[in-house]
This record gives structure tokens, sequence and C-alpha cells, in this order.
């Protein structure tokens, strides 16, 4: 492998994604998720030298919820940080820390139960109070807009949504950490009803509860942890303006800008990469961010799941969204996917684009690159 | 995977609770200056000394140069839909302004939705009651023959909104997982306080947990605490504040539960409140008062009242 050899993952745990996990809470998801975490791992809790979380107070619907948390997540009297974004944003903070030599083994979780609220008042708290928020735009509005632009002038195709909607809905069902009750077909899904067209409902990303939790070790250790640590290559994030509306329409220039900081950094091009996880609150935005990455044309999204790079083997971000662990669940899914590829499908992979993203309508992007 | 949630099946219903927030939100000059001329039917918007392009409504910064040099203009009622959808809120549109250089979004007003085209011709619709809001303009309509605006200069202004009340209300629906569940099941149905053993310190945890916070190994065993205790700490609470459950004066403690290794922080009363830190003080036993209601929360609890001349029991 190319590229740098400072910090890896090493180790991932998961619970499942569920529509909702009402026989548990949140210290309950994450005690399990880190215990499971540490036995996998051979790491032991003294050995951890910092703790950084990822989740969302308005969704957990209390203040500085971390607070709160820090014993589940193994955080007592140990240096901790919280990110008010997603996990991967957690992830790229501990990955720093590491490269910079201040820690050697770093746990990053993530977590997430929109069950216990209505996600959409988590995305409306995040609109701009004055012009926007009154008129009643949200984050289904400004994914609605960003479709028919998508369409209009980014050079999209309409009936790719209901293809892209299927596709990760039938990987979804395979894999063995998404609840899937029942698959749509792309017939289905291109029949059912507009929630803002050109979307309709199942074209938009589906928020589900879980919990996510990474090892990260620097190159001093991390061989004698996994069998097969992922290293991080490259890192980059961007966010775009908050006001939707005066975003480039038809494209997503932060997550553009995010990739090339990351692709910079590991000199990595993106149409030979082996495999890909990124996430889209809907079909529109995954095939927008599969552009914006350079794993396919302008205008062309769909292509990239026909070409060489094994994109959203988990089914991605459409059938199981946990809110601000939806980014590092993709790292774990390429993890997963680098250190067992036979149990995917997959030869001999030795690079993967991992990809997150938040706010309304897309705003911010993270992106992080692995090598093998 | 995740055994331990799955291993104690409860069927409590979850914990309903609502945050509910006020606030008093500051505008700005630019916003504020655009609600305070709603009312005169002036749609105000902002041109950048650097980059010179103008944004309607006004900003503060420049959305492409980020300057702050932003001189305020008067913008046309009239511009053309760049973008639009349909959720339950209604229509929604990108729109541009005749003279602007950035998009807005607004409501669709008086126009199917079929009949929507990007580039289509729109005026505003002025709301007969201003309420210096947005919402004074209720939406744009089409108006394909409207003739195209121009930016000018807005000359006398109103003095800026200071500022907007507004609040927030959010709901939550909160699962109990197995170890806060039996603990509330136990309280309201037993009148009993459990906790689990603690796996570093001969004692009690109190809320019960999978893992011992220091530890982080797995709990498991339940006990039975009493509900006697010494105070370690407490404070009166003479100030007024939003979310108050009663009216101060009252003192807030932290008790630790015989056998906890814990504290549990709740009221005390049953004392003259005007000889409150006299009576009650770091080390001060107390018993928990039940109330009559089975609520299966901690406010089955009234409150914790003074054992007077009862002496901590030494641990073993």
């Amino acid at each position: 492998m190319s590229g740098f050899k400072n910090v890896a993952v090493v180790a991932c745990a998961q619970t499942e994604l569920r529509t909702a996990w009402s026989s548990a809470q949140h210290v309950d998801l994450i005690s399990s998720t880190v215990s499971n975490l540490l036995k996998g791992s051979g790491v032991r809790l003294p050995d951890v030298d910092f703790v950084i979380d990822s989740g969302s107070d308005v969704l957990d619907g209390r203040s500085i919820s971390n607070c709160g948390f820090l014993g589940a997540m193994g955080a007592h009297h140990k240096e901790e940080s919280r990110v008010e974004e997603d996990g991967l944003w957690a992830a790229v903070y501990g990955a720093t820390k590491i490269a910079a030599g201040a820690a050697e083994i770093g746990l990053i979780i993530a977590y997430s139960k929109p069950s216990e609220s209505d996600p959409s008042l988590f995305y409306s708290s995040q609109v701009e109070p004055f012009y926007q928020r009154p008129v009643g735009f949200d984050h289904l509005a400004a994914s609605g807009i960003q479709a028919q632009q998508y369409l209009l002038q980014g050079g999209g195709r309409e009936a790719d949504f209901a293809k892209v909607t299927a596709r990760a809905w039938k990987r979804a069902s395979a894999n063995p950490l998404v609840q899937v009750e029942a698959i749509l077909s792309e017939d289905e899904i291109a029949a059912s009803a507009h929630v803002a067209p050109p979307l309709r409902g199942a074209m938009m990303s589906r928020p589900l509860d879980g919990c996510v939790a990474i090892l990260l070790a620097s190159r001093n250790v991390a061989d004698r942890i996994s069998p097969r640590p992922a290293w991080i290559t490259g890192m980059g994030s961007a966010m775009d303006n908050h006001a939707f509306a005066v975003r480039k329409p038809g494209r997503l220039e932060a997550c553009e800008a995010a990739a090339k900081a990351a692709y910079r950094r590991s000199g990595i091009d993106p149409a030979k990469a082996s495999l890909a996880e990124v996430s889209g609150s809907s079909a529109a935005g995954e095939l927008m961010v599969l552009e914006a990455l350079g794993l396919s044309r302008r205008g062309q999204g769909f292509e990239a799941y026909e070409g060489a790079t094994a994109i959203n083997l988990s089914g991605g971000a459409l059938p199981a969204d946990p809110i601000m662990a939806t980014g590092l669940v993709r790292l774990a899914e390429a993890y997963r996917q680098l250190s067992q590829p036979a149990d995917h499908g997959l030869s001999s992979p030795d690079t993967a684009i991992v990809h997150a993203t938040g706010g309304v309508g897309m705003q911010t992007h993270c992106v992080v690159t692995l090598g093998v | 995977m995740l055994q331990a949630p799955d291993s104690y099946p409860i069927d409590r219903p979850p914990l309903k609770s609502t945050l509910s927030m006020p606030y008093t939100l500051t505008p700005g000059r630019a916003a504020g200056v655009f609600l305070a001329e709603t009312k005169n039917r002036r749609l105000v918007g902002s041109r950048c000394g650097s980059s010179g392009l103008v944004c309607v409504p006004a900003q503060d910064f420049c959305p492409s140069s980020g300057g702050a040099d932003m001189e305020l203009v008067a913008a046309p009622h009239t511009g053309a839909i760049t973008g639009f959808t349909q959720t339950r809120a209604g229509i929604i549109a990108t729109i541009r302004i005749d003279g602007a250089d950035f998009d807005f979004v607004h409501r669709i007003v008086g126009a199917e939705f079929a009949a929507l085209k990007v580039g289509m011709r729109v005026e505003a619709v002025w709301a007969q009651t201003p309420t210096q809001s947005i919402m004074d303009i209720e939406g744009f309509r089409p108006a394909p023959d409207a003739p195209v605006g121009t930016i000018e200069p807005l000359g006398e202004a109103a003095e800026p909104l200071p500022m907007k009340p507004y609040h927030m209300d959010l709901h939550y629906e909160h699962a109990f997982g197995p170890f806060y569940g039996r603990m509330f099941d136990e309280i309201g149905t037993n009148r009993r306080l459990m906790g689990v053993r603690s796996t570093h310190i001969d004692g009690a945890l109190l809320p019960p947990r999978e893992v011992d916070d220091i530890s982080y190994t797995k709990t498991g065993t339940w006990v039975t605490v009493p509900d006697t205790g010494t105070v370690r700490a407490m404070s009166v609470i003479h100030l007024e504040f939003k979310g108050q459950k009663e009216p101060p004066p009252y003192i807030y403690a932290e008790i630790q539960l015989d056998g906890a290794v814990t504290r549990l922080i709740h009221s005390i009363k049953g004392i003259d409140m005007s000889r409150a830190s006299e009576l009650v003080k770091p080390g001060t036993r107390v018993r928990a008062v039940w109330s009559d209601a089975r609520t299966g929360s901690l406010s089955d609890i009234s409150h914790f009242q003074p054992i007077p001349d009862d002496v901590e029991p030494t641990s073993t």
C-alpha cells in the first residue's frame, strides 16, 4: 500500500440497525456495543487513550447528552470529546490526534435513536429561523428541490431514483446488521406517493436506531490488534453555505471539496478504488455524492454501480440512516469489507472511499480513504 | 450481539417528555430591517461592497465573498422560479428576485403544482395583516406578464426589529431499557429501590446499568437498597427558573442511600425551611417519604425527610 501508515481502523462493533430499539435506551446500546468491541479486539479499556463520540442533543432530548453517557462509553476519567456531526467526523478527529503522536488507541462511538422523536423536527431545528423556517422550508423540501435541480441542471435521470433505491434495499436485506421487513421492487418504488416531488416516500433515507463503535490505532500497535488493519490514507471535510438556496444547484460542491482534500493526501484515483461506502439522504443525494466523489460522470450517477468499484455493498444510507452514526457505520462497513473480503464477495480489495453527510439538504460532507 | 437489552424484555410504555424551549431571537441589522419593513410592503435586500452581488432577502454577510460591507437596497416584488417541490407544508420554491444574484426559499400560492415550471415569472402576494415576519409575504404567485424589476436604493428605512420571540416544542418518547425499566417497575409496583452490584467496590449502583463505569465489567446482580440514606451535599434553592417543579425555597440534596455507592438527587422537606441550612447538612440522615401515587418514577418518593438522632451505619 502506498501513502501513510500512521493510523488504522483495527476493530469495529455495531448493533443491528432497527426501526426502533424500544427495549433499550441509549446507554444500553452504547455499553453493549463498546463491550463487544473491546472483547473482539483484545484491547482493554485502560489501553484506550481517548474517547470521541457523536450524537445529537436534539435527537437525544437532553442537553450535553454525552455527560450522561460517559460511563456507558467507557470514558470514565478519560479524555473525552463530543462531535456534534456524524461519527465519521469523530473518526477524523481521533485519527488526527493519533497521527499527531498524542495518543496510540482511540475509541470512536456514534449512536442514534431517532425513533424517540420526530426526525423532521431535528432537521427543522437546523433551519434558519427568520427567513426559512416560517415558510415551511425543511430537509424534505430541500431534498425535493435538490433532486429537481439535479435532473434539470445536473443532467440526472428521474428513472435512476427508483433504480438506486431498489438496489439499496436489496443490498440491505442481505446485510445482517440492518432490519428489513419488506423489500420494495423498483416498480413499486416508482409508483409510490410523492413526498417532495420528484422524490417519493421510499426515496428518502430511513432513520433507524443503533450504535456503532470503532477502534483507531497508531502504527506502533495496529498490526498487533488487527490481522488486517485498514490504514487511513486521506481525510477531508467541507461545509456548503447554510442557506440552501445559495448553493450551486444540481451538484454538491462541499462533497467535491472534501473528496479533493482526501484524494490529494492519499493519492488515490477514485475510479480505481476497490469499494466505496457513501451516505445519501435521498436517492438523488446518493447519485450526486457518487458524482462528487468522482465515481461516475456528471448526471450519470447510476453508472457507478456498474463500474469496477463496489458501491454500498451494505445497502448504504437509504434503507438505514441512524442519523449522526450513518457515516461511522460506513467506515465500519468498509473496514469489514477490506478485512474480510470473502464474506462480501470481494476478491482482493485494497482501497476504500468512505463518505458521510449531514445537515439540511446535505450541507456538510466528510470523506475518508482507506488502504490495506 | 447486544444480549443484555433483549434478555430482560420489559413492556413499560415509553417515557413521554417535552422540551419546551422559549427563545428571544436577535435578527441583527439586515434581517431586522427586512422584518421591520414588511409592514411597508417593501422587500429589503443587501448589496456586498466587495463582490457587488445582491442578496434578497437582506443578509449581513455576502454568501459569496463573506464580506460584511453590506448596503441595504430595495428589491422588486417580482422574480422567477428556479426550483420547486411540494411537501405537507405546501409548494416550496427557490425564487430569484429580479436583480438579485442569489435565490431564496418561499411558498408558491395561487397555482397548481402540475402547472409550475422552472423559469416561470412570479410576484409577491402580501398578507393583509403584517406580523413582522417573512410570512408578511404569503407567497409568490405566477405573474407571466410582470415586468422585470430592478434593485433600487433603499432610502429612509425603519429601525431594525431588535428581537423576535420564538418558541419550539420538541416531543420525545424515551425507551426505559431493561435496567431503568426494572428499577422504575420496582419503585411503582413494590415500593422498593433496586440497583445492581458494582464490580469494583462493595455497594450498589443506582441507577442500575449494564456495565460498571469504573471497572467496565458487566454488573448484573440486582440488589435492594433501603430507603434511608445520608445527605452528602445540599443546597437551598431560592432562585426561580423555567422548568422548576415547585416554588422556592426548597432543598435539593445529593443523598447516598445506605448500601449504595452512588448518589441520588431529591428534595428534602418536613422541616422548618427558615432553618434549612442549619437542619440539613452533609451527614444528615434522611428517609424517603413515599407519595400515594404509583407512577413508577422517582416522583413516587414525595421527598426525603431528616431522621433525628440517627447514625449512619458503618460500612463493612
